[in-house]
């Protein structure tokens, strides 16, 4: 059939439109404004008035967005590998023949299917509680002091390892797909060969997985890059130097938080930027590190 | 073919009309009215042109955005007023219940003109953040004798923030030391404590009761501690400290002893400083007695545990040589007329009818606060805060020093929850660690 090229034009237009108005504007205006002092998001460009790169050297001189970006990295190392490695594990496991395959995979992918904000809740109130917590209810039976879960030397680890319950589903389904994408003749001929459970992990599953991998560092870089609610959950009421992140400082810099009237949308779209040159950065890293690993098979 | 391309070509502008409308501001709507209904941006004696049925602002539409959301007292009681208003006034009313975080989005929809002709929020934020979008409301309030019964020292700060009178109290706060009249029964405490040391007898009878003297939770550190700081500083002094630092070798390092002194004498609550609101609740389940925090807190209590607490409040205790013994917090969320509102005069009725007379009543029993009308009753808990707040001259702020320094708030806010936390050998100590952030 021939293309009506007039036809593609015309139909492709509203989403062309659409794009440009909707994503490429608004990431543009971004990157403009945070070479400005601009005080609110909305303020017309009249208002504007050239900062070079003042807006970054406030963000890398303030000690809140500093502490925040390292709550951030501690989050994606720390974090990523844990979340990872139980991923891996669980998707091994689910995908190694066990019986009750199919509902050990939908309990592992539940606390997906839940609000966050209900997770995050739960975690506070039923789990990390003082009084009446889950924790602190076997610290007890062990004969053990209460801890504060939710003090200010804890509050961090509570929030992360509630982060990460509540992502390992999510990583294992990935993991799930990738493996049994993998063709059983290679495990066939491998225990053949005498190869173990692990070998076959180590040199088979492993390798043929970089891609996947690669896809799993890539969207857990933008999950923290982007950690918002569990912040927000874990201190309700303003924000603290244990919970914060880059987008609540980002948040807080653009809009304003409690008792604080000052915004300066100039430096909250420096944030923006910095964020996504951090995404850039670690998917090009990946990217290198994991080289030729589309394999074919 | 050319009927073809000519489908093409109007399914495509279709498309992209569609995709404009969707996309179009409705702040538009009111321009749109009928002429025959013109907007009462005037005193409503300047209409002169009143419907057939004689209501005072027929056609008339007004938007508002509210802080609170659908379902909380304080919205049940606006949607009342709303409906009662809509009949007596013929106005129509549409309120988009926004919830707290409101206030995220006022400053830009404001600047962008969207449709709104009240909004609701702090009135701190409402005098400096939104300020040039408000509209004066001398004029308006003079003829409604809004003097006679509003709170001066909400309507001062009010003006000294916008330079007008830009807002009006929905909400007043007061705060000071809430405790359970009962509790101190059985410590067998006669009166409130008015100074530190008194103060510090009252927490000790409490515990030889067997009921913890104080709870707190960490959310709220900043504001307890920053009591102390304004008895033994004052709140202009706080601030230039907050900004430049120098804090050791000032009455800080007292201000901080103070705290550093209940802890290690045992008199909060065990699990305190806890997450909002596990101690405050510990007051409703009878555990502790004492919390300081504005006067939600009664009400936050009675609806979370379930109980009708006994409550009394005092102002945070007199310190030995303070700079500032008498400062107490005041605050209000408070209702404001968008300066672009093109019915003026109806949004001021309207916000009148919802803080003043029956509603403002309505507000005060069910939402359980202090009237913003001084002619209605408080609630039997909080007897006396109308007094309180008609004498009220400047009023504390809500930990505005300790915020001024946006750079350094969060940590300074997690350094006041590890005060509690007991983490400071002593006041030095924690001063030190203060001016270290500053290096």
């Amino acid at each position: 059939m021939r293309k009506n090229k007039a036809m593609i034009f015309w139909f492709s237009l509203p989403a062309v439109l659409s794009l440009l108005i909707m994503f490429v504007y608004p990431v543009c205006r971004t990157v403009l404004m945070s070479f400005f002092q601009v005080e609110s998001v909305t303020a017309t460009m009249s208002d504007w008035s050239f900062y070079g790169l003042g807006n970054y050297l406030k963000i890398f001189k303030s000690a809140s967005f500093l502490t925040s970006m390292s709550n951030m990295l501690i989050i994606w190392f720390v974090g990523g590998i844990i979340t990872l490695a139980l991923a891996m594990l669980m998707a091994v496991t689910v995908t190694s023949g066990i019986r009750g395959k199919k509902f050990f995979r939908a309990v592992i992918y539940l606390p997906n299917i839940i609000s966050a904000v209900a997770l995050a809740t739960m975690w506070i109130q039923y789990i990390f509680n003082y009084d009446y917590g889950l924790l602190n209810e076997i610290v007890k039976l062990f004969g053990g002091d209460k801890i504060k879960w939710l003090g200010t030397d804890l509050k961090f680890w509570a929030m992360t390892g509630s982060f990460i319950f509540g992502s390992v589903g999510y990583y294992m389904l990935i993991y799930i797909s990738g493996i049994e994408g993998i063709p059983q003749d290679l495990y066939e001929a491998a225990t053949i060969d005498g190869a173990g459970k692990v070998a076959q992990f180590t040199r088979i599953t492993l390798p043929l997985l970089k891609g996947v991998i690669k896809t799993s560092i890539t969207f857990w870089s933008i999950n923290t890059t982007t950690f918002f609610l569990w912040t927000k959950m874990f201190s309700p009421i303003d924000t603290e130097s244990s919970t914060i992140v880059p987008v609540i400082y980002l948040y807080d810099m653009v809009f304003g938080g409690k008792g604080i009237t000052q915004r300066d949308a100039g430096a909250g779209a420096a944030v923006g930027v910095v964020l996504t040159l951090i995404i850039i950065a670690v998917y090009l890293v990946t990217e290198k590190l994991f080289k030729g690993s589309d394999l074919e098979y | 073919m050319k009927m073809k391309k000519l489908m093409a070509l109007l399914l495509a502008s279709v498309m992209v009309l569609g995709m404009l409308a969707g996309c179009s501001n409705n702040a538009g709507t009111p321009s749109q009215a009928p002429a025959s209904n013109p907007p009462a941006s005037q005193p409503a004696d300047d209409n002169t042109d009143p419907a057939p049925a004689g209501k005072k602002y027929e056609g008339v539409e007004l938007t508002m955005w509210s802080m609170w959301s659908s379902g909380e007292p304080q919205a049940n009681v606006i949607e009342a007023a709303k409906a009662a208003f809509e009949e007596e006034t013929g106005a129509k009313v549409t309120i988009e219940f926004k919830g707290r975080d409101v206030n995220k989005v006022l400053a830009a929809s404001l600047e962008a003109q969207d449709n709104i002709d009240i909004i609701e929020d702090d009135y701190k934020r409402i005098g400096t953040v939104y300020n040039k979008f408000t509209y004066d409301l001398t004029e308006m309030a003079k003829a409604a004798n809004y003097d006679s019964f509003s709170y001066k020292c909400f309507n001062d700060q009010s003006i000294a923030w916008a330079g007008y009178l830009n807002a009006i109290a929905e909400q007043p706060q007061i705060g000071g030391i809430f405790y359970d009249k009962d509790a101190f029964a059985k410590a067998e405490i006669t009166a409130e404590p008015k100074t530190w040391t008194e103060f510090l007898d009252v927490c000790q009878k409490l515990k030889d009761a067997g009921i913890a003297p104080l709870a707190q939770d960490s959310a709220y550190c900043d504001f307890a501690f920053y009591h102390s700081l304004v008895r033994h500083l004052g709140e202009a002094k706080i601030e230039e400290l907050n900004m430049n630092g120098g804090w050791s070798g000032t009455a800080a390092e007292q201000a901080a002893q103070d705290i550093i002194d209940l802890v290690n004498k045992g008199y909060f609550v065990d699990g305190a400083p806890d997450e909002f609101p596990s101690s405050e609740n510990k007051i409703g389940f009878g555990q502790a007695a004492m919390i300081v925090c504005a006067d939600y807190v009664t009400a936050e209590v009675n609806n979370q545990t379930g109980t009708q607490v006994n409550w009394g409040l005092f102002n945070y205790p007199a310190v030995d040589g303070g700079a500032d013994n008498g400062a107490a917090y005041m605050g209000a969320n408070s209702l404001a007329i968008s300066s672009y509102s093109k019915n003026p005069q109806a949004a001021f009725d309207f916000i009148m009818f919802i803080v003043s007379g029956e509603y403002g009543q309505k507000l005060a029993d069910e939402a359980h606060q202090i009237p913003a009308d001084s002619r209605n009753t408080a609630p039997a808990d909080l007897t006396g805060t109308i007094e309180t707040l008609q004498a009220a001259v400047s009023p504390m702020t809500w930990c505005a020093g300790i915020s001024a320094n946006a750079d350094l708030k969060d940590t300074i806010k997690s350094m006041c929850t590890e005060l509690f936390e007991g983490k400071y050998a002593d006041g030095a100590a924690f001063c030190a660690a203060l001016d270290a952030l500053y290096k």
